[in-house]
């Protein structure tokens, strides 16, 4: 019989040591991934660490930010750090959501594309079709359409966004089935969901959460946007696209309301694509192979 | 060697792939890869496939495999025609042929467990499930050099050397007859390759397998082989014992190619070593003729027109030259250049 | 005259997994003219000490750590990178395995060319392109004048690798390092490559270092070999002697390993086993106090493994790092 030979043993570092190396090795996961937990921690618990963000406190109308109103008040004496954590609230259902569903669309759609060709000649022309359409437009002519709400957003947002996982989903699709490791399958006798499911969905995986990163920073962005043109969510919900919507016309008096608001847009989307770059380097053995 | 039928048995096998061009994606070429391709390999036989890239020699493989579908000619696996059989009936016939893979880095699912990869086999074929699955996969690692604790670790964690007797253990597990190795050791270290070659070797010993085995490199191909095709652009060229092929090789392809081939031994000056001008041409753009002429340094005039058949020009020597007619004696070639 | 002289050379990676010393103490001189072929398995540090010969190890990875490198009697390890761009290419050049990535895919060749001659020896573009040709026609692509205005992607492998010896050669180097230059062709191809460079090094007179993992191509270049294993020298012989006494047990299996096409080693119809080297090559990660092949080793002993043998000259002008030379020799005979 031939000499049996192993691969090495690895020791086994304690659990502390491994966190730290880590992070030490990708930063951009972990700050990426520490300033969502945060901001996702604060939406949760919105209603127990701020007031109503709907209340209105006439007397205390344009305040700065003070002790008692720590992001300040806006022109109806709402107070805008309620309003704001709140709004966190919106901004991450509509992130997650839309890059859940449009995932999960998109994976199934871009699989059954890449796997059967004739699937995939109608399928991808509808998704030319969709990726011609302005997304702003085609999400306000939805809203329009209908009675506005948080329901008709998601759809709006998640309507433009699945072509871009589709086209991602198939083109990894493509080339894992010419990999040597699915005709190896084929060989062995694997076929039908066996082979989708276990051999080729698995390594799709990777990039699919990537991109799910993206389109939620994009999400997001495209929900503020729709709510400062006030095709958005209802402004009896604040979002943050709402909220600088209106205080746009007291910017000069009152710069806080729209200036914190977007500050958290921003490190939001910031935080989402950090955790995204910081996957893809994670996860793409292309990109993040080191001697 | 008693059983008479073929393990697998080719006829004028063709496997053309179109080549697509243009705004339209219309149909401008065809790239023909395989053109006309002949063998039979019998129980416990290894018959070799030699050329160099682009002859052919992988889509023979695959196409054996039935992982692409032919375009003309046939494929019986013992005795069983399974040209024209759509995926699901090739399916039942998948356990009667295996294969191993060149890259043992791409030809495993990174995301599977050793022991799992082994194993799917059994468990699509209803062999084994359970308890009895992992102890038959045990078994197999045991058998190609493997420790059985390795089972459950990723196959990144394992050496080139360890992930090809991976694969013949996958290849192995449900009993085949025959196993297509696509270059399956030219990945590989000359300290590991012998280890390789040995353990295919010894399978073929106990379980009388059929081999085709395909590879660029003449010295594993004189040392694994009982007899050896030798293809170029798409066409067998010659086919015999491999003792004939490597002391009295007939086609002026062969002669070059045996002489082309660096030998590890300085004191060895061998006595010809015949260059073969320009590089392979395209196969979407073989030359008429033999497909071989435009560098054959014994072309006469006919080369170019006349399409040579693979004869028997001597008991089991076939050979595809009209210069090498049915009874040639083997008396070199004079250059006509 | 020895032009190149290599003297403990010790190059090491830094990675994640801990230093991974990758050229592990090499030495060897080289002379005017001489074809010296250094040879071993993959991971065995012989290419890295052709990079560390060009200097061209990647700074964030690796550096070479101790050891010197005197090419013309000019220490090349203290240069600046400014100061070594200029031998690079001109002085010393060197040719890859695989000529795609190393040729620029959106210059024409003879602008590829061209632009290394004006850059190294100062003439005008047009001498440049002149140069370029007459290059080409050395290499016998034929043509030549058409082939300079041609990208690389229109040209076979065996093309590319003459426009990659020609784009070598072009400076009139004293040292070409070839690093498997004609591994990633096909046999017909190699032949014609290996002809040609036979025949160039009459003409250019360049001393050549030859880095391959084929026994065969070293047996028809090389006029003296370095056999290499895990970072270390373990043999150095002319091309005769090593092939005909063979002293380290790993050359001995290196060449038992190989499965020829030139000997018939069928015996009463069986096919030979082929002599395995058991085991695989050690992990560079951790020091090996003694010899590094003492676990695959059919000779070694307890000493194998505690202390490093050193290179001991056993025949003229045969030197070989192992403890038990005598029992290896005495077995052979």
């Amino acid at each position: 019989m031939a000499a049996v030979t192993d691969a090495a043993v690895p020791r086994a570092p304690s659990l502390l040591a491994k966190t730290g190396t880590a992070i030490r090795r990708n930063p951009t996961i972990f700050f990426g991934g520490a300033i969502l937990l945060i901001l996702v921690a604060l939406a949760a618990l919105a209603p127990w660490i701020t007031g109503d963000p709907l209340k209105l406190t006439p007397s205390q109308r344009l305040r700065p930010p003070s002790e008692r109103w720590w992001f300040g008040t806006d022109q109806y004496g709402r107070d805008v750090f309620a309003r704001t954590i709140h709004g966190a609230r919106v901004s991450l259902v509509v992130g997650l959501s839309v890059a859940a569903f449009a995932s999960v669309i998109g994976l199934t759609l871009g699989l059954l594309c890449g796997y059967f060709r004739k699937v995939d000649a109608i399928v991808m022309r509808v998704m030319d079709g969709i990726m011609s359409i302005p997304s702003i437009l085609l999400a306000i002519a939805l809203i329009t359409l209908t009675r506005p709400g948080l329901g008709i957003v998601l759809v709006a947002i998640v309507i433009p966004e699945v072509p871009r996982v589709v086209r991602l989903t198939r083109s990894v699709v493509l080339s894992i089935r010419s990999q040597p490791y699915i005709e190896s399958a084929i060989s062995g006798g694997t076929r039908g969901a066996k082979l989708l499911i276990r051999h080729i969905l698995p390594n799709t995986m990777a990039p699919l959460i990537v991109q799910a990163t993206y389109v939620c920073a994009s999400a997001m962005l495209v929900e503020a946007g729709l709510s400062f043109l006030g095709a958005g969510v209802p402004p009896e919900i604040p979002s943050w696209g709402n909220i600088i919507s209106q205080g746009r016309a007291f910017f000069q008096i009152a710069p806080w309301s729209i200036l914190i608001p977007g500050a958290f847009l921003t490190l939001t989307v910031l935080a989402v694509n950090l955790l995204g770059d910081g996957l893809r380097d994670r996860l793409d053995p292309r990109l993040s192979r080191r001697m | 060697m008693s059983d008479d039928k073929p393990s697998l048995e080719v006829r004028n096998l063709v496997k053309h792939f179109p080549i697509h061009g243009g705004l339209l994606q219309r149909q401008t070429g065809t790239v023909r890869a395989v053109d006309g391709v002949t063998f039979s390999i019998r129980r416990g036989e290894t018959l070799g496939v030699v050329g160099e890239s682009g002859c052919g020699k992988s889509t023979v493989g695959k196409t054996v495999l039935k992982l692409l579908e032919p375009t003309a000619g046939e494929i019986l696996l013992d005795g069983v025609d399974v040209t024209d059989f759509s995926p699901g009936q090739m399916w039942s016939h998948r356990r009667q042929i295996q294969t191993v893979f060149q890259d043992p880095y791409s030809s495993m699912n990174p995301r599977m467990r050793a022991g799992d990869i082994v194993g799917e086999p059994l468990e699509n074929f209803g062999l084994a499930r359970g308890k009895a699955k992992d102890e038959q996969v045990a078994s197999l690692f045991q058998r190609v050099g493997l420790r059985p604790e390795n089972m459950r670790k990723f196959t990144h964690e394992f050496s080139g050397g360890q992930r090809q007797r991976l694969g013949i253990a996958k290849a192995l597990a449900v009993n085949p007859e025959v196993i297509v190795a696509d270059e399956p050791v030219s990945a590989l270290d000359v300290s590991v390759q012998a280890q390789v070659l040995n353990l295919l070797i010894d399978l073929q010993e106990e379980y009388k397998l059929a081999y085709l085995f395909i590879s660029h490199d003449l010295g594993v191909m004189r040392h694994i082989s009982h007899r050896i095709a030798v293809m170029y652009l798409g066409r067998v060229v010659e086919l015999t014992d491999k003792r004939t092929l490597f002391t009295r090789p007939l086609h002026p392809y062969t002669e070059a190619l045996l002489s082309a081939a660096p030998v590890p031994d300085p004191a060895r000056k061998r006595a010809r070593r015949i260059i073969l001008p320009g590089d392979v041409p395209s196969p979407a753009k073989p030359p008429s003729g033999c497909h071989f002429h435009t560098r054959c340094p014994y072309a006469i005039a006919e080369c170019k027109t006349v399409d040579p058949k693979l004869l028997e020009v001597a008991p089991g020597h076939q050979v595809a030259c009209i210069r090498r007619p049915v009874g040639t004696d083997f008396a070199p070639l004079t250059p006509t250049q | 005259m020895s032009i190149l002289q290599v003297r403990d050379l010790h190059t090491q990676f830094f990675t994640q997994d801990g230093v991974v010393r990758a050229v592990d103490g090499v030495s060897f001189d080289l002379d005017q003219g001489e074809t010296l072929a250094i040879v071993g398995e993959s991971g065995c540090g012989k290419s890295v000490t052709a990079m560390s010969i060009l200097r061209l190890i990647q700074a964030e990875t690796g550096r070479i750590v101790s050891g010197s490198i005197k090419f013309e009697g000019r220490e090349l390890t203290t240069l600046t990178e400014e100061q070594m761009r200029g031998i690079r290419g001109h002085d010393i050049s060197m040719i890859f395995q695989e000529p795609m990535t190393s040729l620029n895919p959106v210059l024409t060749i003879g602008t590829q060319i061209a632009e290394n001659v004006v850059r190294h020896l100062g003439v005008s573009w047009q001498e440049g392109l002149n140069r370029a040709q007459e290059m080409l026609e050395l290499v016998k692509i034929s043509d030549a004048k058409r082939r300079l205005d041609e990208y690389p992607h229109q040209l076979s492998g065996g093309m590319r690798q003459r426009v990659m010896i020609a784009m070598a050669l072009a400076c009139r180097p004293k040292l070409l390092i070839a690093d498997e230059p004609t591994t990633a062709l096909d046999v017909t191809i190699q032949a014609q490559i290996l002809d040609l460079m036979l025949e160039l090094k009459e003409k250019i007179d360049a001393a050549i270092v030859m880095i391959t993992h084929d026994l065969g191509v070293v047996a028809e270049t090389a006029q003296r070999v370095v056999v290499m294993y895990a970072g270390r020298k373990v043999e150095e012989a002319t091309v005769g002697e090593l092939f005909a006494h063979p002293m380290h047990p790993y050359t001995r299996g290196l060449m038992r390993a190989i499965p020829r096409l030139d000997i018939d080693a069928e015996a009463e119809g069986r096919r030979a086993r082929l002599q395995e080297i058991p085991g695989m090559v050690p992990v560079l990660t951790q020091p090996i106090p003694g010899c590094a092949f003492a676990p695959r080793c059919p000779f070694a002993t307890e000493k194998c493994t505690a202390e490093r043998p050193p290179l001991v000259e056993n025949r003229p002008g045969h030197i070989a790092a192992c403890w038990h030379t005598d029992r290896v020799l005495e077995q052979a005979a």
